[in-house]
């Protein structure tokens, strides 16, 4: 019995000795590292919600789906937690202390938004719960009030969703005609030259994004703006921003366009907030979207009217404290500086690209050039379902997406249903990718072991894309 | 080679840098149950849809793009004789048709109904983000009986209530 006592005090004194050891192995690995430290080791501390573990592993999950969503810095946790605690009151109109702090820090972030994209004016920041409902407000207010019968809209076949159903619908509703920019082979990303094609005067709306949340392309914004207006001088251009914002510099005067959309929730702010950029013109023209309070300005029993923007577009009581985290994450960016995650993100971009080629059977979308790339990568593999790419590498503590990431026509264009898809963001380190790595070639070694029953061919079989 | 899969490491209550090591290299992978359903799936094929005997499923998962479709033959007396399913989807999905299709033969088409995709899942050992995958099924199940029960109440009489008070 005393041997056995003996023998459990020793083996948990070995334990707490080996446990303090990795502690002060991983603390000093981290020490050794300061001095050449990249920013995703600098900054991943930032974030709580990296430290935690996921299905029964050691270490903490490695995220690799910043593209879906993006993790928050303790920072703006904080600010979301005080706002609640010390400061929460209706915005705009209050007549008492915690009103008139709650408004003034609402508004600063409107500032902030707006100093971020270097709008012209702070009226043109119309805070939204996505970029989704910002270009849904584009389509359904700027849209209704001044496309006809007739008139067209050019979209790329690259598009999410949210920047393709809006103007499908608008194209129904008011019979439109939509024309289809398709990719070319030797950028991977639009083919400008046919976007180029499409342009006339009865062109109304130009959408694309800035980035692709699939192909990884950055599409030349500045080029096709100058092809809008010199062919299409009617057109609005509309860019989906949620790829690019969050990790560059994305200048709206240097750029050109007439609206931009963003996702709070894909740049370290929290869920339930994005933004609508419109030129101040363009906005006090467009008549009200949705409607109630707070975007009034005289109502009446048989009348109304309605405020300048961006007020305009804001009816109800606003997500206030969401806007105060998205202010509280563009501090957070900026203090790293844009321009600093870009840079690191270009590598993250080319050794994502290049290691993945190392995985064998894997088929990689997008640019083939790696510095032509943003830090995401969609794949799909020659025999293992994008699914259970995914849930084995779930169970490797790894996070992807794998499914048609809100991009069916692209999918459809590319001639496969589905992918898997990996996106960095600043706070993922090159040890990520090298666990992703690992972790895919694993998966496809355990399925090489596998005799799988070859698929019938089956010509009345035919799957939902 | 199924060894791999259900070993659990000696070292993981260990927390040193090498056991954490080794705890990443050994593979947790499918569940040799799965395995054994995607390398030798059960029942793949298809029924003549136009069969009068022959109850059609054809259900989708439009967020993962998977299609589950899956047929079973019925007897007059209202039992399943005969059941075949093809599924486009991931080795969780091949699976758990495969399941789906073994479970519901020599049942009768009212008996099935009762099938529960929690039982597919632990039957498999599903890993918890793939759990749609055996509701997939159970909704694929659910789906044929209704087909055959439409077509029956078109054209043939099968009472499997009245059949059972006779006996």
């Amino acid at each position: 019995m005393q041997c056995l006592f003996i023998w459990i005090v020793s083996c948990s004194a070995a334990h707490a000795f080996t446990v303090r050891n990795e502690i002060r192995f991983r603390n000093s690995a981290r020490a050794a590292s300061t001095a050449t430290a990249s920013l995703g080791e600098r900054t991943r501390g930032d974030f709580p919600i990296l430290q935690r573990t996921v299905t029964d592993q050691e270490t903490p999950v490695i995220y690799l789906d910043s593209g879906a969503t993006s993790q928050k810095p303790q920072e703006v946790l904080d600010v979301l937690q005080s706002y609640y605690e010390r400061t929460n009151s209706n915005v705009h109109r209050g007549a008492h202390t915690l009103s008139r702090e709650a408004t003034s820090a609402y508004e600063a972030a409107r500032d902030k938004v707006a100093h971020f994209v270097h709008a012209f004016s702070r009226n043109e920041i119309v805070f939204t719960s996505g970029a989704t409902e910002a270009i849904n407000l584009v389509a359904q207010s700027y849209g209704r009030a001044n496309l006809v019968a007739g008139d067209e809209i050019v979209l790329t076949v690259a598009e999410h969703h949210a920047n393709f159903v809006p103007w499908q619908l608008l194209a129904q509703e008011k019979n439109l005609k939509l024309k289809f920019v398709h990719l070319d082979p030797a950028t991977g990303g639009i083919d400008v030259n046919e976007l180029e094609g499409y342009l006339n005067e009865k062109t109304k709306i130009v959408a694309f994004q800035h980035v692709s949340n699939v192909l990884a392309c950055i599409n030349p914004v500045k080029e096709i703006v100058q092809k809008v207006r010199s062919h299409a001088p009617n057109a609005a251009i509309v860019l989906d921003a949620c790829q690019s914002l969050p990790h560059m510099v994305v200048d709206v005067q240097d750029l050109g366009v007439d609206f931009l959309a963003a996702s709070g929730h894909k740049m370290c702010g929290p869920t339930g907030i994005g933004f609508l950029w419109g030129k101040e013109q363009l906005l006090n023209e467009m008549p009200p979207w949705k409607s109630g309070g707070e975007m009034i300005d005289q109502v009446t029993l048989e009348s109304v009217t309605f405020q300048a923007a961006p007020g305009r577009f804001e009816a109800g009581t606003p997500a206030i404290a969401q806007a105060i985290g998205l202010g509280a994450a563009i501090d957070y960016l900026q203090k790293i500086g844009m321009k600093n995650i870009e840079l690191y993100e270009h590598e993250l971009a080319e050794y994502l690209y290049e290691q993945l080629q190392t995985v064998p059977g894997l088929t990689l979308l997008g640019p083939t050039d790696p510095k032509k790339r943003a830090a995401l990568c969609a794949f799909y593999h020659e025999s293992i379902h994008p699914s259970d790419l995914s849930t084995f590498l779930d169970m490797d503590g790894i996070a992807v997406r794998a499914g048609h990431h809100c991009c069916q026509p692209l999918h459809a264009e590319l001639g496969i249903p589905h992918s898997a898809r990996a996106s960095c963001y600043f706070y993922n380190t090159k040890e990520d990718i090298d666990a992703l790595i690992a972790s895919l070639k694993r998966t496809v070694d355990f399925f090489a072991g596998l005799n799988n029953a070859a698929d019938e061919a089956d010509d009345d079989f035919v799957p939902f894309i | 080679m199924l060894s791999i899969l259900t070993t659990r490491v000696a070292s993981r209550n260990v927390a040193s840098p090498v056991g954490m090591a080794a705890a990443r290299l050994i593979r947790r992978g499918y569940h040799e149950n799965i395995v054994e359903h995607y390398e030798n799936p059960r029942n793949v094929g298809s029924l003549d849809k136009n069969d009068k005997s022959v109850g059609t499923g054809l259900v989708g998962a439009p967020a993962c793009g998977d299609v589950m479709k899956l047929q079973i033959k019925v007897d007059e007396n209202g039992i399943i004789t005969e059941s075949k399913f093809k599924t486009f989807g991931c080795g969780s999905a091949i699976a758990s048709s495969s399941v789906a299709t073994e479970w519901v033969k020599g049942k009768s088409v009212d008996e099935v109904l009762s099938i529960k995709n929690s039982d597919i899942a632990s039957h498999l050992k599903l890993p918890p983000v793939k759990l749609h995958c055996s509701m997939l099924a159970e909704d694929a199940i659910k789906a044929a009986v209704k087909d055959w029960k439409e077509k029956s109440a078109a054209g043939v009489k099968v009472d499997v209530k009245q059949e059972k008070v006779a006996a």
